[in-house]
């Protein structure tokens, strides 16, 4: 709260009337204790503004956004390349042998890092030295380094990925005094404050000796104000340069030292200071500022580093390191040149920092500018649960579930596809998603092309036709209805003229032939059209829709046998969602982005728990995904097939919409789903298929963040049967071209094929056998 | 044309294929799934192979998780302990007994609704093992039984033993 402002006009005039009315006996003693009354109340009142700031938060603190902590272990799918990258993201210096917390070195596939402290939900994670040891795709040996151990489990600390604050906002993070390391306490005095620790709040002496200083060194080196007048300063008063803050700030300055001691000063001012400025965020306390220029906690920072920061407290933005480097070398030096002649380093350790580059990292890492639409997301979940007050005020922490190696992935395959198409589609866009398949945690989200521009979120907003992406769901609603229909069900694939109120309907396949006889499995793979059109409408526009709603699709549908081919809008995260279905074995599992909120004491406030539910049978989950993998084997997907091994299983679905508008892939591998969109804004046409675009992106993200083998566990209503691809009927040894596909044990089969000749009756019921 | 499609089409089956001391048949252009027209052939990346976990797994990462989350469900702390096997659900994701583990946490949360469907889960990893099947099926008893659902629990009493259980 501001000081009141003093009302001297009023009272003055107020006092003159007084003194005409009676001049006769003026009385010199009531206005004297009068005044001293005014004066011991004013003073009482600014004791109290201090000691309800200092003893209640002393600072409104921003939520803080961290993506998920890497957990090691034996057999976690991570390579050496991939690991080192998210050390470097964390911050930790590569050097020839780690010493402190947060330095690593690296020997090819061999790591020796300590770890840094972290306070998670369930207690401190201890720093620790580890030896990280990798296989070609795996983390092959985790062991303590001094004891050479096993470990079962190590938790990195996490990465920040942004914070929740106001437009204009103060942000930090707090630090204890214990946590500074002491050059930087004693830079900063020796710079900002020499007779800290003799003063009183005020000091006539630092004054004079300041003049001195800047006077011998032809340059304003030091300033008048202690370190507590600069901090009543910021904490109390306004920018105004007048007489009366002044006043203000020494009164105030006494006060403070009166009631507390110097530690607790200085561990204020050392948090209170503002030290840059992120757009709309004013980077505040030595603790942000070391994570803000050098992504580091400020206990391991260089000398060099130190002398920047403290010196960056004399103006900011005039020697801000990033826009004035030199300015800023400058400084840091004239800083260093202090520490050496008042002791705090010797001439060995003062050369080695001189010799040092600034080292800063980009302005980007670690802000919210790194990951924008994944933190749009997180923010989109919050607001639904918590008021923004809390939100930016109470320093709560936020686990979400990002995982940086997949967004990087996901950011650089979208990049790596779409750029060299900008020549001639400059504005080609894309989006993408990827979920964990058993959980629904969302791993990464790109909102367009660019990584890190916040703005339209397309992976959240951009409603876009899903065309063939929406055929598993009547494929699925088919193999539901086991008598009727199988994976190898003849379906017709020929000319089709459908009327409704008066209009003919007659879709096309995309590569407008018709391709007869096909089995059920084979017209999803292809994508046929005119094939699904006819399953859809035997099946009943209605049922789709009911099947799409059991899959957790709450979009508005259109009741016409243009959904069959996809008419209906979806945004990536909600192709998402329906695919999820299928990914996770027939459960319908709710997205999630946050894992847990901890309040600023770090206690748990609320968890997003983990929750599953069965919305298709195991038998027909079971069929349906092998069809998606059929995709991938032998339809639209299997230029995958040339990259990919087979082995690894994986499935998926491209979907293209009228005029190449719309570009779509959504796949999964035996952990996570992946759903990629390319398109233009204005929905124009641009010239790409599902294939040819969005998989391609697909294709590149799982080759980066790793694949991971797809088994689904056969059901004990399924059995697996050969059918022969020229008949559609089952097969047996006689049969030279022959398809293995699963078949729900109580559902209907094909009829014997003409090739089969009894040997290998593998159609026969088993009592014959 | 034909030409500059084969020659990488030689390189990947060269790469493919483990002992390649006779020179390949020449592919015919078709055979293999020719890319949309209009768009240039790629040349494929490096084939991504099936990746081999190490001989040792995950098991001691999950055991030691476990053992936190058993602390946990001592102190009656049901939350951490639901967190926990969490926890080691990420590392092992296809692991039916965690499954089941949190399931029994959510009932004893009271919980039902949610109990039942991790158990289902967790049959859906369960394979061959009937033991753990049985077990799930008796959960879902009683999740049922605890909302008045008492054909419902009857039929998964009765699933739980037919497995033996």
């Amino acid at each position: 709260m501001p000081p009141k402002k003093p009302t001297n006009g009023r009272r003055r005039t107020r006092k003159k009337r007084r003194r005409s009315r009676k001049s006769s006996s003026f009385p010199w003693a009531k206005i004297i204790v009068s005044v001293l009354v005014v004066v011991v109340a004013y003073v009482a009142f600014l004791d109290f503004q201090i000691y309800r700031k200092f003893e209640g938060n002393r600072w409104s603190l921003p939520a803080r956004v961290y993506a998920r902590p890497l957990e090691l272990y034996t057999g976690l799918q991570l390579s050496a390349a991939q690991f080192a990258n998210e050390l470097k993201a964390l911050g930790y210096r590569f050097v020839s042998r780690p010493r402190r917390a947060g330095e690593v070195s690296r020997n090819g596939n061999d790591f020796q890092l300590i770890s840094r402290p972290f306070d998670f939900w369930d207690g401190r994670e201890e720093s620790r030295a580890l030896r990280v040891s990798f296989t070609e795709s795996h983390l092959g040996q985790l062991k303590d380094d001094r004891s050479g151990q096993s470990v079962a489990l190590a938790r990195l600390d996490p990465l920040a990925i942004g914070s929740i604050h106001t437009a204009r906002q103060e942000d930090r993070i707090l630090l204890r005094l214990d946590e500074v390391p002491d050059t930087l306490v004693k830079a900063l005095i020796a710079v900002e404050d020499r007779g800290f620790y003799q003063h009183s709040g005020v000091s006539p002496r630092s004054v004079a000796r300041a003049l001195w200083v800047n006077l011998r060194s032809g340059r304003v080196v030091q300033g008048g104000s202690t370190l507590t007048q600069q901090l009543v300063k910021n904490f109390f008063l306004s920018n105004q340069r007048s007489l009366w803050r002044k006043i203000n700030e020494a009164i105030m300055a006494l006060l403070l030292e009166r009631r507390y001691d110097k530690n607790e000063i200085l561990e204020a001012y050392l948090n209170e200071v503002y030290l840059a400025q992120d757009g709309q965020r004013s980077i505040h306390g030595f603790g942000l500022g070391s994570r803000f220029l050098f992504q580091r906690p400020v206990g391991e920072l260089s000398t060099a580093q130190v002398a920047l920061l403290v010196g960056m407290v004399k103006g900011p933005s005039y020697y801000d390191p990033r826009r004035h480097p030199e300015r800023a070398l400058k400084r840091r030096d004239l800083v260093l040149q202090v520490m050496l002649e008042q002791g705090i380093l010797d001439r060995t350790q003062y050369q080695k920092a001189r010799n040092e580059k600034l080292g800063l990292v980009t302005a980007a890492a670690g802000t919210s500018k790194t990951f924008p639409a994944f933190l749009d997301l997180v923010r989109r979940q919050l607001r639904r649960d918590y008021n923004e007050a809390d939100l930016v005020g109470e320093g709560l922490r936020i686990f979400t579930t990002l995982d940086p190696q997949v967004q990087w992935a996901l950011q650089k395959s979208l990049d790596r596809r779409i750029r060299p198409l900008l020549k001639q589609q400059p504005d080609l866009q894309g989006a993408g998603v990827v979920t964990h398949s058993a959980n629904g945690e969302v791993l990464a989200l790109a909102g367009g092309r660019q990584a890190g521009f916040a703005g339209y979120n397309r992976a959240l907003d951009a409603q876009r036709q899903v065309g063939s992406l929406i055929k598993p769901a009547i494929y699925l609603t088919a193999l539901e209805h086991a008598e009727r229909y199988n994976l190898a069900t003849p379906l017709d694939d020929s000319v089709l003229q459908y009327e409704q109120s008066g209009q003919l309907w007659s879709p096309d396949n995309y590569d407008h032939q018709f391709h007869g006889k096909v089995m059920l499995y084979q017209a999803l793979a292809h994508s046929y059209n005119v094939a699904t059109a006819r399953l859809g409408l035997n099946l009943g526009v209605n049922s789709v829709v009911s099947t799409l709603r059991r899959l957790g699709i709450d979009a508005p549908l259109n009741p016409y046998p243009s959904l069959f081919l996809g008419a209906t809008n979806m945004s990536p995260i909600d192709v998402a969602r329906l695919y999820l279905n299928f990914a996770s074995g027939g459960f319908h599992v709710p997205l999630r982005s946050i894992r847990e909120v901890l309040d600023a004491n770090g206690k748990p406030l609320q968890r997003y728990d983990l929750s599953v539910e069965r919305v298709i049978d195991p038998a027909p989950a079971f069929l349906v995904n092998r069809a998606l993998q059929m995709v991938v084997a032998e339809g639209t997907a299997r230029a995958l097939n040339q990259r990919f091994a087979a082995a690894l299983g994986l499935a998926g679905k491209t979907g293209t919409t009228n005029d190449l508008r719309d570009s779509w892939f959504a796949g999964y591998d035996g952990e996570k789903l992946g759903v990629v969109w390319i398109g233009r804004d204005d929905n124009q046409p641009m010239g790409l298929t599902g294939s040819t675009g969005a998989m391609r992106v697909w294709s590149d993200l799982y080759a980066e963040a790793g694949v991971v083998p797809q088994q689904a566990l056969k059901p004990e209503a399924v059995v697996w049967h050969g059918v022969d691809r020229d008949s559609l009927g089952l097969a047996d040894n006689g049969c030279q071209d022959t398809v293995q596909l699963p078949f729900i044990e109580s559902g209907s089969l094909p009829a014997r094929a003409p090739c089969a000749t009894g040997g290998g009756p593998d159609w026969l019921p088993g009592w014959l056998r | 044309m034909m030409k500059r499609l084969v020659a990488p089409l030689f390189m990947l089956l060269g790469a493919c294929s483990s002992t390649p001391t006779r020179p390949l048949p020449p592919v015919i252009d078709g055979q293999t799934g020719e890319p949309a027209p209009g768009v240039p052939y790629e040349p494929p990346e490096q084939t991504v192979p099936v990746p081999l976990p190490p001989s040792s797994s995950s098991g001691g990462a999950v055991v030691a998780l476990l053992d936190q989350a058993e602390t946990y469900h001592r102190s009656g702390d049901s939350d951490n302990e639901a967190a926990t096997i969490e926890r080691a659900l990420r590392i092992d994701p296809k692991n039916a007994s965690l499954w089941s583990r949190l399931a029994a946490v959510r009932l004893e949360q009271g919980r039902p609704a949610q109990a039942e469907q991790l158990a289902l889960k967790s049959n859906a990893l369960a394979g061959e093992d009937n033991a753990l099947q049985a077990r799930n099926w008796r959960l879902v008893a009683r999740a049922r039984w605890s909302v008045n659902d008492g054909s419902g629990a009857r039929a998964a009493e009765k699933k739980a033993r037919d497995l033996g259980g």
